[in-house]
């Protein structure tokens, strides 16, 4: 028989048995489902922090104090003691480097900031004047901590805006005193609000000079330096400007680890990649259960029809003509399964999509087809075995059959 | 038990001419499904040869036994073994479907204008989209004449044709195939039922695996 009228045939068998028909695909259009979903769940997270992580500028450039040999996104632990980096530093790269745009050294710590109203207890990071440019940071009220105060380390303080709701409320803040680690300092300027960002939230921390940061934590090393390049073309000569200049300020060795943003993107590409694959392997396993649920019904359905089979090879039907027929009875099931799933996974998504705007899983266009084939090779895989059953099956014995 | 072999058929030479209307009787165990299997080409014998339209069918191939069950035979079942699920139209279909595999000519039209005159000539013209199940005994077994009838087959082979049937629609059945005898179609009737065996034009009766001829 030819192809076209087997696939006509089987799409008759799969409209008399419907029950059953559609019980065999609810394996496949979970399998499906599952892997565009977990996929698209991958790629979203993907797009979401890469979105994020470029709103932070893309400039940006960190010099970590100390060296690890391995490649890592983050570089060497805050704790590392080789190496050290101090705010003379950070003079060398503003009067040398001339591919930066902007510098500042950073201290960052825990600590506790409190006024008549209460205590907080928030992360003080210590910056100059440049780190808003680095951070695209936008202050709402006052200023941001100028050249002045960073020189003469004053005691000034800039509040994220959580904090100072709550040591403020709605009172204006500016120019009031309020005492870090016990030591006072005068409010200069407010953040505006901005959210978790990669998991720093601007808001519930306040700013102060470096100089003063590194007064309060009693030391005069530094956690990092931050700078920005002048454009992002320009970021792989900053890199080099700023190895050489501290390198000869370090004897020579180069005991800090330079991490661009650029660097940063790509190794987190790496991992959510990662993340992504190793999702649509899991759903791969929902897949095989897809398809061992078909060989089961298949199974069954030969042995039902065993009489049909003898019927139709007395009346001269070939092996060839069973096995096909049986074959793609698989093929169809499953990949009329795998075409609703790829439709329940896109309605789900862009449902999701229009209520929540923020949440953008919608699946990547790459991933249709070779979900359409998985569902195709799925049949005809786990379809084998049972139409090959059928074609063996003797003729006489089939027409005695009950 | 063991190793033994059993012959169902022993010794057995018979011929049967084209448009004769013949009958194989015999008691249960006698050989007559096995001398049906072989004449149906459902089997083929361990010693000794059967000559079908000139060919001999001993060496042929799976696939060329289903090609020549195709185009040579037309089985008639006690039980009808008509698909459950398929119209009377798509049960005398099936034979053509696969015989367009080997003749191209055979397009859709062609496979179901052809059924619908077979089935028009058992007289089951009105009842061509009815399922198995929505028609009488009678009926049911017109539509497996008309299935068998399709593709001109050199043969009609009919396994108890009237097993399931009162004696009036056995009457009507019987007086079918005697007129499909009568246009020149060879008719083999394998049955228990003398009745049936004696409205045959020769009758061989099985005994044992051997044959004999009644002479009329």
């Amino acid at each position: 028989m030819i192809l076209r009228k087997i696939l006509v045939n089987s799409f008759e068998a799969l409209v008399e048995n419907k029950l059953r028909s559609m019980l065999t695909m609810l394996g496949m259009i979970i399998g499906v489902s599952a892997v565009i979903l977990l996929v698209s769940v991958g790629t979203g997270a993907k797009r979401y922090i890469t979105n994020e992580f470029e709103s932070l500028g893309t400039n940006m450039i960190l010099i970590q104090p100390g060296r690890t040999d391995k490649e890592t996104a983050m570089g060497p632990p805050v704790s590392s003691s080789k190496g050290k980096l101090l705010l003379s530093d950070v003079e060398a790269l503003k009067r040398y480097a001339t591919s930066l745009s902007a510098v500042s050294g950073v201290m960052f710590g825990a600590g506790t900031v409190k006024n008549e109203a209460g205590t907080n207890n928030i992360n003080i990071l210590g910056s100059n004047d440049e780190f808003v440019k680095i951070f695209n940071m936008v202050i709402i009220q006052g200023t941001y901590i100028t050249k002045e105060d960073e020189d003469s380390g004053k005691r000034v303080v800039v509040l994220g805006y959580n904090v100072k709701k709550n040591l403020f409320g709605e009172t204006l803040a500016l120019g009031r005193l309020v005492k870090i680690n016990d030591s006072e300092h005068r409010v200069i300027g407010i953040v505006k609000p901005t959210g978790d960002k990669m998991g720093f939230n601007v808001d519930d921390m306040v700013f102060v000079p470096t100089k003063s940061a590194l007064r309060l934590f009693n030391t005069d090393r530094l956690f990092g330096i931050r700078a920005a390049a002048k454009s992002r073309n320009g970021l792989d000569d900053a890199v080099k400007d700023m190895t050489e200049i501290l390198k000869e300020r370090h004897n020579g060795e180069e005991d800090f680890t330079i991490i661009t943003q650029v660097t940063m993107l790509e190794s987190m590409n790496t991992i959510l990649n990662m993340l992504t694959y190793a999702l649509g392997a899991i759903a791969l396993i929902s897949m095989l259960v897809g398809g061992i649920g078909i060989m089961n019904i298949m199974l069954v359905s030969v042995t039902e029809r065993t009489k049909e089979i003898g019927i139709r090879r007395a009346v001269g039907a070939r092996r060839s003509d069973i096995l096909k027929q049986f074959i793609i009875e698989a093929v169809v099931i499953s990949v009329t399964g795998g075409l609703i799933g790829i439709l329940i996974s896109i309605v789900i998504t862009y449902t999701l999509f229009f209520f929540l705007p923020g949440f953008d899983m919608r699946p990547p266009f790459w991933i249709i087809p070779p979900a359409f084939f998985l569902s195709f090779f799925t049949g005809l895989g786990f379809g084998v075995w049972p139409a090959r059953k059928a074609a063996h099956i003797q003729t006489i014995d089939a027409l005695r059959y009950e | 038990m063991g190793d033994e072999e059993i012959h169902a058929l022993n010794d057995v030479t018979i011929k049967i001419n084209e448009g004769d209307f013949t009958s194989i009787v015999g008691a249960s165990g006698s050989g007559k499904s096995t001398m049906m299997n072989i004449i149906g080409l459902l089997d083929l014998p361990s010693e000794g040869a059967y000559i079908l339209d000139g060919v001999n069918t001993t060496a042929m191939s799976d696939d060329e036994l289903s090609h020549y069950r195709n185009q040579k035979i037309g089985f008639i079942f006690q039980s009808f073994h008509l698909l459950p699920k398929s119209s009377a139209l798509k049960n005398v279909e099936m034979p053509m479907q696969y015989a367009s595999a080997y003749n191209s000519s055979l397009t859709d039209e062609k496979i179901r204008t052809m059924a619908l005159e077979t089935l028009e000539k058992v007289g089951l013209g009105s009842r061509v989209h009815h399922l198995p199940n929505e028609l009488s005994g009678g009926q049911r077994q017109r539509v497996a004449i008309a299935r068998a009838l399709v593709n001109n087959p050199k043969i009609l082979l009919a396994d108890e044709p009237t097993g399931a049937l009162d004696s009036k629609t056995s009457e009507e059945i019987l007086n079918l195939f005697e007129e499909l005898n009568k246009q020149g179609v060879t008719v083999i009737i394998v049955t228990h039922d003398h009745n049936v065996a004696n409205r045959c034009k020769r009758i061989l009766r099985m005994t044992d695996g051997l044959v004999n001829e009644e002479k009329r």
